[in-house]
Formats: structure tokens, sequence, C-alpha cells
């Protein structure tokens, strides 16, 4: 009961416009004070261990930061421009190629809203002057645009990996066939579509062009080669991977792409040469651009982790009132299936994934939900991908799915136009959550082939 | 969509958007040059890893409080876009309180905790991290003479009464910017609000230019 009470508090602070990390911190230290007796001194010292006492996490700065330094413009057109010359020829191809270019994208970055802002203003442009429909561009980026955690490297992921003990790498490996089959799942949607209502498709742009726009993407795509390289390969742990992919990244933005920086110059001509400029290998690391990326990246940086280390104060207070425990044997009893239980889990995560920031809730609902899976059998991997895939749906439902407001803004559009826009498409993603919920090795095949069957510890 | 006016930059702002930037940078390069060193120079920057977590503590306790400053805290504001602005006004405040209450408590609670470090405790030293130069007077006065092997563990821990105390002093002056009608409220409604933004106006100037 007193649960209820804590959560109803959680909800109605953030209702009346308290912002997240806070209504989650204050109903706990709330909780804590009235109900039992802990002393505001360890809810300090548990706020303090979000950062001393999960090495995990700190992926998650060096993520944003390399994601930040390929958010540039310059890095999302090359994509876009690589996968137009592959997928542009079929029907319905522009949108095809955008659906592409977001997966490609959702590759160096870990969120979604990003994907949508830095491929969906471009492209709807794009397809708006090709003669598709705005709603239908729209659509098709929200949808799209979701494959940002669900394509590693993810924050959601890393969050997830951190409240559950799991690995990290092996979270990010399970993301990539799951990503993959969405991502063409919904380029089939739209060929189907394209072929049925006879949208344009341009001409095939020639295996020169696949090859040039190919090793010009290339630099910015290889950054999550370093990431599952490094990590399958031993060679890193996944935060040191973060971090060299944000150094990578640095060179990249300066000194190969040149759209930052000290070599970088405004217009359209082109950039300055390195070797006409040598200081530049000194400078741009005192440029003010690079200043700026470092302060935006530390910004969303101090968002998430302000809502996760609130998150986990809340946690702190539902292990220690026993409350997975509780629900665990309370739901076993009921005689819960695992196929129920899923039922059970996907409903609460889309509700949900509609009011919070997906990282906050995953820290909640994953303790909760968690040891229920394991005495199901479910594989906590399995479980993962089915949480993000959640998430993702979460936000393209309805009445506040965050890449609905994101793709309103940047398509112009009003959100009521936007939902409607999507439906076709959610309907798709429908599909797809039902298939990784309900058939596991969609999600376990690939991490178990590469590093060998799991080692469940309950 | 809530937003305070963008003013120009003070010296704090510059601070503010300084410390962030450094702190996440060294992060970063301390956790290269680990890597760096591992591969490169068959060695271990053996502080690394515990002046990283100390310093992802300190860029996320105290920029909490620029956070509040900035309005960059996301929240839910799809009840204060339906109800009436005096309505929403009202429930404002009282989130206001709330976020007031929340850094006062967990001020005194950083207090509790972080006290016996610097009195009773102060010999409590951390795992690896070595005195820099410019420190070695702290063991003359919060350790009685006896010179520190390792930073002593109330120096990182400090984030917390600081970065608190910060939080709360944002937190009034935001409400006070609210009760004023300076500022709408305290929360975000996404994320990329401010990319958004950009390629709004992008948009619009785009459109003026055609």
């Amino acid at each position: 009961m007193e649960v209820a009470i804590l959560f109803a508090l959680v909800i109605g602070l953030m209702l009346i416009g308290v912002p997240i990390a806070i209504s989650l911190g204050l109903s706990s230290m709330i909780f804590l004070l009235v109900y039992s007796d802990g002393s505001l001194a360890s809810i300090a010292q548990t706020l303090f261990s979000a950062f001393d006492g999960h090495y995990t996490l700190l992926a998650i700065p060096f993520f944003i930061l390399a994601s930040s330094f390929m958010s540039t413009g310059g890095v999302a057109k090359r994509i876009i421009r690589f996968a137009n010359a592959c997928v542009g020829h079929f029907s319905g191809g522009l949108a095809i190629a955008s659906v592409f270019a977001c997966m490609m994208f959702a590759a160096l970055s870990g969120s979604s809203p990003a994907t949508v802002v830095a491929i969906g203003s471009i492209v709807i442009a794009g397809m708006r002057e090709a003669g598709y429909t705005k709603e239908f561009a729209a659509g098709v980026i929200c949808n799209a645009g979701t494959l940002g955690i669900l394509i590693p490297p993810s924050i959601v992921m890393v969050v997830y990996a951190a409240a559950t003990d799991v690995s990290v790498g092996r979270m990010f490996l399970a993301g990539v066939f799951p990503g993959l089959l969405a991502g063409l799942m919904l380029m089939l949607g739209i060929f189907v579509w394209a072929k049925v209502k006879g949208l344009p498709s341009q001409p095939f742009a020639g295996f020169r062009e696949i090859f040039d726009s190919g090793k010009d993407a290339f630099w910015g795509l290889f950054l999550i080669i370093i990431i599952l390289g490094g990590i399958y390969g031993g060679i890193f742990t996944p935060t040191e991977a973060a971090a060299v992919a944000a150094i990578y990244a640095f060179f990249i933005a300066n000194f190969v792409y040149r759209d930052m920086g000290p070599l970088a110059v405004m217009g359209d001509e082109k950039n300055t040469s390195i070797l006409s400029k040598p200081q530049a290998v000194i400078s741009a690391w005192f440029h003010p651009d690079t200043k700026k990326t470092l302060f935006e990246a530390g910004k969303l940086t101090i968002m998430l982790l302000f809502i996760i280390a609130n998150a986990l104060i809340l946690k702190h207070v539902l292990t220690e009132e026993q409350i997975p425990q509780v629900i665990t044997e309370s739901m076993l009893a009921a005689g819960l299936g695992p196929i129920t239980f899923l039922i059970v889990v996907n409903i609460i995560l889309l509700i949900g994934g509609q009011f919070m920031e997906p990282s906050g809730l995953l820290i909640i609902v994953a303790p909760l939900v968690f040891p229920i899976a394991m005495e199901l059998g479910i594989d906590p991997i399995h479980l993962g991908i089915i949480m993000v895939v959640n998430m993702e749906i979460g936000m393209i439902t309805p009445p506040v799915g965050l890449n609905l407001f994101v793709t309103a803004g940047v398509a112009q559009m009003s959100v009521t136009n936007v939902v409607k826009a999507a439906l076709p498409w959610v309907g798709i993603m429908f599909i797809f959550l039902i298939m990784v919920t309900y058939i596991p090795s969609i999600s376990t095949w690939l991490p178990t082939t590469m590093m060998g069957p799991e080692i469940i510890t309950r | 969509m809530m937003h305070t006016q963008s003013k120009p930059k003070s010296i704090i702002d510059n601070i503010e958007e300084t410390f962030i930037a450094v702190t996440l940078g060294l992060m970063t390069l301390i956790t290269f040059a680990n890597v760096i060193a591992r591969y490169v120079f068959n060695a271990n920057i053996l502080w690394g890893l515990e002046a990283t977590v100390f310093l992802f503590a300190w860029l996320v306790l105290i920029g909490a409080s620029y956070g509040v400053k900035q309005t960059f805290h996301i929240g839910v504001d799809v009840v204060l876009v339906m109800v009436p602005n005096h309505v929403r006004k009202i429930l404002t405040l009282i989130a206001c309180a709330a976020c007031v209450l929340f850094a006062a408590l967990l001020l005194k609670g950083a207090w509790d905790y972080w006290s016996p470090f610097i009195g009773k405790r102060a010999f409590y030293e951390t795992d690896d991290l070595p005195v820099p130069f410019f420190l070695t007077w702290i063991s003359d006065v919060f350790n009685e003479g006896e010179a520190y092997e390792k930073l002593p563990r109330f120096i990182p821990y400090a984030a917390l009464p600081i970065g608190m105390a910060l939080l709360l002093y944002r937190f009034i002056q935001a409400t006070w910017y609210v009760i004023t009608d300076q500022q709408v409220g305290v929360i975000a409604s996404h994320e990329v609000e401010e990319l958004m933004e950009e390629v709004t106006s992008n948009n619009a100037q785009e459109g003026e230019k055609n």
C-alpha cells in the first residue's frame, strides 16, 4: 500500500511540473523519512554512489560526446548521400533512403530524438521537393528515428545494463539484428506503399557514386566498428570504447570532415587543408567549437545522469522495502506465465514510456520486473531488448510520445497531424514488438553466437 | 515551451560553461590516456579511473544547479499546457516549493554525510589519487600535521554539499522568477528543445529568403 502512495507521489509531482529527477528523488526521500528509518545522509550517499558505484554509467557521457561531435550537419549529409546512392532507385526511394540514413545515424548516436532532428531536418524538405507529401515524410522519419535507441551504441541499453548487471557488450550486440530487422520492415512497408500509390523513384546513381559517397561516409561509420569491434575484441571496456570513440569523433570532425574547428570554412567553399594550416593540430583542442560541443554534451549528461541518480535513490528505496520480492511472489502465486508476464511488461512500459524519459523509467522498472523474469526463465538480454523496443513505441504513441513532438517541430506540422501520419508505421513497429517479444532468438542469437552462451547468475 | 529569455552571458555563465566543458574534456582525456598507456606504453595510470569517476560526480552534482538556471531539466508539461494560465502559475509554484524542499533536504543530508569526512574521519583517504602539490597544506590543517599519502576523501565528496547548496540557491531564485513572472516554469519539455529551435529558426530564415 505504501508503495502505491510512493508511485502516486512520483506521478503527481511530475504532472504539476516538477522536473522528473526531482519528482523521483523527493518522493523517495519523503517515503524513507515517513515509513522507514532511513537517514538523509544515506540518501546523499546513494546519490553519490550513482557515480562512484556504477562504472558502467560512466560510458554515457562519452557516448553523448562522441555523438555530439558526429551530429554536425556534415555527417548527416554524408550519410544521407550514401543512403540515397544505395537505395534511391527503388520506388519510394527517397523515403527508403531516409530510413536507411536513420539506421546509420543511429549507429553513431545513442538517442532517438537526436536522430530525428539530424536526419529529419534534411530529408523531410528533400522528400517534399521530390513530390512526397509532408505527412508521409514526417510519419516515416518519426518512426525510423526511434531506431536510435535500438541500434548500438545506445544510452538506454547502457542504463539497462547498469540496472541489471548484464554485460553492455552483449546488450549492444543483441540490438544489432533487431535494429536491422525493424529498419528492413519499415523499408518493406514503404516499398509496398510506394508501389500501390505510385510514388516516385530516382535514377540509379551508379556504382561510382555509391563508392564515392560510401568512402566519404566511411569515416563517420567507422565509429561503430571501433565501439563494437573494440568491445568484442576485448580491446576496451565499454567505457573505454566510448571514450576512444569520443576522441576519434573529435579527430574526424576537426581534421577529416573539417565541419568544425579551425579548419572549417563557412559557406560552400572547400574547407582548409591541414597542410596549409598545421598549427590546427594544437589549436583544435582549444577552439571555441570544441568547447561548445563539450559543453552541449555536458549539459545533456547532467540532465540524464541527474535523473538516473535520483532514479537510483528510488531503486534503493524499493530494494530496501523488498518490493521486488513481494511483487515477484504475488505474481508467481497468481500463476503468471511467461506470456502473460511479457504482456504485462509491454503494457507497463508502453504507458510509462509516454510520460517519462526512457533511461529513468528503465532504472525503476528493470529491478521490479527483472527478478520475475529470472524466475520465469526469461533471458535477461531478451528482456532488455523487449524493454528497449517498448520505449521506442512509447516515443511514437500519443498523447506524449517524445518523437512525435520533435517531428512536429522539425516538419512544422501540428502534433495531431504527425500522430495520424505516423500511425501506419506505428503498426509495423507493433508487429515488430510482438515478434521481438515472442521470438527470443531474434535478440539472443547474435550475442550467443559471438560471445558464447550466457551465464545467468541469480 | 517554457523558456527564460536569453540574456547576455555574464562572467558566472562563462565560469559554469567552462567548468562543464573542461570537466567532461578531462574525463575523456584521462580515460583515453589510460587506454594509450596500456597498449602503447604497457603501463597503467593508476589513479585514472578514480579521478574520472570523481570528475563525473562533480560534473553532474555541480552542473545540476546550472541546469536549473538554464531550465534544461526535463519534465512533463501535458497538464500544464492544458490548464489556464493562473492555474498553471499556482501549480508551478507548488512544483517550485517541492524543488526547494528537495534541495534543502538533500543539502542537510549531504552535510550530514560529508562533515564527518572533514572532521573526525579526516584521515580517510581515496584509493589511488595522489595529493597534488598545491594541496599539500591540507594535511596540516585537517590531519594534525600527518602527511596524506593519498587525497583525503572529503575533497571529492565536497561535490555533494557544494552542489546541493548551489541547487538550493538556484531553485529559490527560480521560484522568485516564477512569482515575479520572469519565468514560466522549471522544466524543459524534452532534451532536444534547443536543437529544434535552431532548426525552426533556420527554416524560418529560409522561408524569408524564398
